[in-house]
């Protein structure tokens, strides 16, 4: 009868934790930018624009959904980016890259990262960047001019 | 001590509630529920009509019943549809025993209302049937429950439990009532006795008048009817739909994208934003400053807000609102744990387990003198054992839409815990349950993930802020690193054996237990002088039920351990758990099963092994034989023979589905599930290095069903996993002689 009763208690299971009604904190700070509905601000021209780094630092913010471009910062989804021009192609340690550029012994430079950023799996094949071709030659040049200024060398 | 069964849990000093508390709340809060719900004027069936018989022409036959006038018959099914086909199986169950014809039944997510709590109300409902209710209530019945109320939000999906008990208990009984009734009102109008009109095929039959009718025609004629709280339920040889693989209704939709997710939520009259969300990198802390700067002028950007414990940023798109969210620095408060890395965890785990020594810790079952006959024992062994944590990483993105207005609130989101989501809503931002509406649509997968409403409350937070609606949906990155977890834990565990072998003292100690209670007590050997014991360490993670959830790891310690006592007794590993079933004749068929499909007692092929587990979980039996090729040094998963014996299957095809993705489930995590600590924060954060088993993984996977007959029906959605990993594991030590106790496998053979 005992023994039963471990056998039927499997019957029962829900699984269920705590109905978590737990305390949550005030809202700390809300920054509104502007209402719905209200038209976005004219986009300011930002004096820092016109040089192409700093072009190329804005363009680069489509491109942060998977990489991160900071010295000794964890790589996200994609590698860190911090010094990718001059390192061999698929080569920053711990970062588990596409059989595609794992293998390969080039090194990146602003003209095959040109190929490279205009079609990504055209270039290398089999590349795990399946999305994030940036097909507008001057956000190309700007976004390959900022990731060359960051690396050790510029004492970032 | 001579009691195997699992003490009672109490309420836990985490303020949580026993598994058994539910549902003997259920049983009790719902005990009149169905009865005053039913179809009587004036009874609760008038408020739940607009929400679930909307239509003109269609009408409530009881509360899990509609019929409408083109005769199509619709299930109202209360549990979720998260790909594990529930909604089709219980569908099948109501339209067995009301007769319908399958091409004209419907299936309809039941709303998030108190009246469809999942319970077994049918238990008193129609007492006593003979669906074997009686038998596991019982000990359950009087008492224990009392002081747990309706309160308890067991509108529910998990556990394995939706055929088992809201199929058997309520849906089949609700099909059988309303097919009487629909009976009653034939016979009344043509006058003749009841027990002369067949149905079939939605349509009422009497043959001597030549009087035939659809269903539709007495629909509502047969609400007036008095309800039989005990129909008589079909038995096995009247099954029409039951044991029949019926294609399920929800694939289409599936096939052709026409299906609606959570994620997929776009409310009528509704303008939504969308809001991106970046929570604590480490457990407990929050933000001390944020630094909005760069992310105010970006295109979209409606409103960043520091909510105290995440960063939320409203934009007109996703994209944007992600976008954003990147570049706001945010500094984070420091974590009090004293785990940084997953040595220190382990180091927690280890000191409880020194603390608890050999007798020490909280008794989970014991039977006989374990420590006495471990110190007579000719042989004994030990072994440590280590699991990591585990994220359920589903593939629609945590999401939840939110509009705080009036005073009400409308939540869409894909969860299993409808109610539950609608109660943390409640508290959290201060509007009652009744003016909040949960709109829970298809589930892209959970897994157990969505037990827990967190991310629901944080939407609902951030729609009341805005005053407009928004979409909140999580970045990969953040259900990966900031989540809920299935738990790590080590477990220490001693055997002692007689002279010819014979295991006769078992010890298990481990600091982590959660759900079921059983989990981890190996009950179903023959095994003298058995102990179990916890003794609890804290967790750096939170916890979060995990397919199988302690039979996940529980099933990898006690049946890698169990192959280790053959080994060390010199036997084969298969047949030395027969000769410990001696008392359990379903676990020894299902063995005999197993080892008959998988040529277990012929010799393998050169460079390969085999191995094998056997887990009861969730009521069903689940033997696992798993064949690893070591030619290459790295195990290559060749073949998985499965056979599982749930009692009896409803849908064959849907229960193999079940049980297959159990085996890939936990195959995947065998090999590769694991979170690591850095600093106290999760490193994987995706799925390119939060792997999953590849299809040029995955071995060739067979799957046989045993009905053994009058038992209760077992589970379907988690009893494939637990196996999966002991019988891998056994599989490489068969070949290669290397014990493995700690999981995840691949990194080991690197």
């Amino acid at each position: 009868m005992r023994n039963r009763a471990i056998l039927t208690a499997a019957l029962l299971t829900v699984l269920v934790t705590a109905c978590g009604s737990s305390e949550q904190p005030e809202v700390v700070e809300q920054i509104v930018v502007r209402d719905r509905g209200e038209a976005a601000p004219a986009v300011e021209a930002d004096a820092g624009a016109t040089d192409l780094i700093a072009m190329g630092e804005d363009a680069f913010q489509m491109c942060t959904g998977c990489h991160v471009v900071e010295s000794g910062a964890r790589s996200t989804a994609g590698p860190n980016l911090f010094g990718v021009v001059g390192r061999t192609i698929g080569g920053l340690e711990g970062y588990s890259y596409s059989d595609a550029l794992a293998g390969s012994e080039l090194t990146w430079d602003e003209a095959n990262l040109d190929q490279f950023l205009t079609d990504p799996a055209g270039y290398l094949p089999g590349t795990d960047m399946l999305a994030g071709a940036v097909r507008d030659d001057e956000e190309r040049a700007a976004i390959i001019a900022y990731l060359a200024n960051q690396s050790s060398s510029t004492g970032e | 001590m001579n009691d195997m069964s699992p003490e009672e849990k109490k309420t836990s000093k985490l303020g949580k509630w026993s598994r058994r508390g539910f549902i003997g709340a259920g049983v009790l809060a719902g005990g009149g529920l169905l009865i005053g719900i039913g179809v009587r004027p004036g009874n609760p069936i008038g408020a739940l009509g607009p929400k679930v018989a909307a239509g003109a022409g269609e009408q409530l036959v009881n509360s899990w019943v509609k019929i409408d006038t083109d005769n199509i018959v619709t299930a109202i099914v209360p549990h979720c549809e998260m790909g594990q086909g529930a909604h089709s199986v219980l569908a099948q169950m109501l339209a067995d025993e009301l007769d319908a014809a399958w091409d004209n039944v419907r299936v309809m997510q039941a709303p998030a209302d108190g009246s469809y709590v999942v319970s077994d109300t049918a238990r008193m409902f129609a007492a006593p049937f003979t669906l074997n209710a009686a038998d596991w209530l019982e000990p359950t019945w009087d008492g224990l429950f009392t002081k747990l109320g309706q309160s308890m939000d067991l509108l529910i999906t998990g556990g394995s439990s939706s055929i088992r008990t809201t199929g058997q208990h309520q849906m089949r009984i609700a099909g059988a009532a309303a097919r009487q009734m629909l009976v009653g009102a034939a016979a009344d109008a043509w006058g003749v006795p009841a027990a002369e009109i067949a149905t079939r095929d939605s349509m009422l039959v009497h043959e001597a008048s030549g009087n035939s009718a659809p269903y539709s025609e007495f629909a509502s004629a047969a609400a007036e009817q008095s309800m039989d709280h005990t129909p008589t339920l079909k038995t096995r040889d009247q099954y029409r739909l039951m044991g029949r693989s019926k294609a399920r209704t929800d694939i289409p939709a599936k096939i052709n994208g026409t299906a609606e997710f959570g994620i997929d939520a776009v409310p009528d009259g509704l303008e939504l934003s969308y809001a991106a969300v970046v929570r604590p990198p480490v457990p407990g802390t929050s933000v001390i400053s944020m630094d909005a700067s760069r992310a105010e002028g970006m295109s979209g950007v409606l409103q960043i807000l520091n909510m105290g414990n995440f960063v939320a940023v409203v934009a007109d798109s996703y994209w944007q609102a992600q976008q954003a969210i990147n570049t706001v620095g945010i500094e984070w408060s420091q974590s009090e744990s004293p785990v940084k890395t997953m040595d220190d965890q382990f180091a927690v785990f280890s000191s409880a387990l020194d603390a608890a020594g050999d007798t020490g810790g909280d008794q989970a079952a014991a039977r006989g003198d374990a420590p006495g006959a471990l110190a007579n024992a000719a042989t004994s062994i030990d072994a440590e054992y280590r699991a990591p944590y585990l994220a359920h990483a589903p593939m629609e993105p945590l999401n939840c839409t939110a509009h705080v207005a009036d005073g009400k609130c409308d939540i869409w989101t894909s969860t299993q815990v409808p109610l539950m989501a609608r109660s943390e809503v409640a508290s959290t931002v201060g509007i009652g349950a009744d003016d909040i509406t949960i709109h829970h649509p298809y589930l892209g997968g959970a897994f157990g993930r969505r037990l827990g409403s967190e991310y629901v409350a944080m939407a609902a937070r951030v729609a009341q802020a805005t005053g407009y609606p928004i979409k909140m949906i999580w970045s990969r990155e953040e259900d990966t690193q900031k989540a809920l977890y299935r738990c790590a834990d080590m477990s220490r565990m001693r055997a002692g054996l007689d002279e010819s072998g014979a295991l006769i003292a078992y010890d298990s100690v481990f600091t982590q237990r959660h759900d079921p209670a059983e989990a981890c007590v190996p009950a179903m050997y023959d095994i003298a002088n058995t102990s179990v014991r916890v003794a609890e360490a804290e967790l750096h993670l939170p916890f979060q039920a995990w397919r199988s959830v302690d039979h996940s790891q529980q099933g990898f310690f006690i049946e890698s351990f169990i192959d280790e006592a053959a080994a060390a007794a010199g036997a084969d590993p298969l047949e030395y758990r027969l000769s410990m079933l001696t008392n359990a004749p379903r676990h020894t068929a299902v063995l005999e099963k197993v080892a008959e499909i998988s040529n277990w007692r012929e010799p393998s092929a050169e460079g390969t092994a085999k191995g094998v587990a056997i887990v009861e979980s969730f009521g069903t039996i689940v033997a696992e034989v798993i064949e690893v090729d070591m030619t290459s040094g790295k195990p290559k998963m060749t073949n998985c023979w499965a056979v599982c014996d749930a009692g009896y299957v409803m849908n064959p095809d849907g229960f193999r589905n079940q049980i297959e993705g159990g085996i890939v489930f936990g195959l995947t995590a065998a090999m590769y599930g694991e979170l690591e600590l850095e600093d106290g924060a999760i490193v994987q954060s995706n799925f390119h290095d939060y792997r999953m088993l590849r299809m040029n993984e995955v071995p060739n996977i067979e799957v046989a069903l045993i009905n053994s007959g009058d038992v209760p029906v077992g589970g379907a959605g988690e009893p494939g996993l637990p196996p999966a990993a002991p019988a891998l594991a056994n599989a490489i030590f068969a070949a290669s002689g290397t014990r493995l106790r700690e999981l995840p496998i691949a990194k080991q053979f690197v």
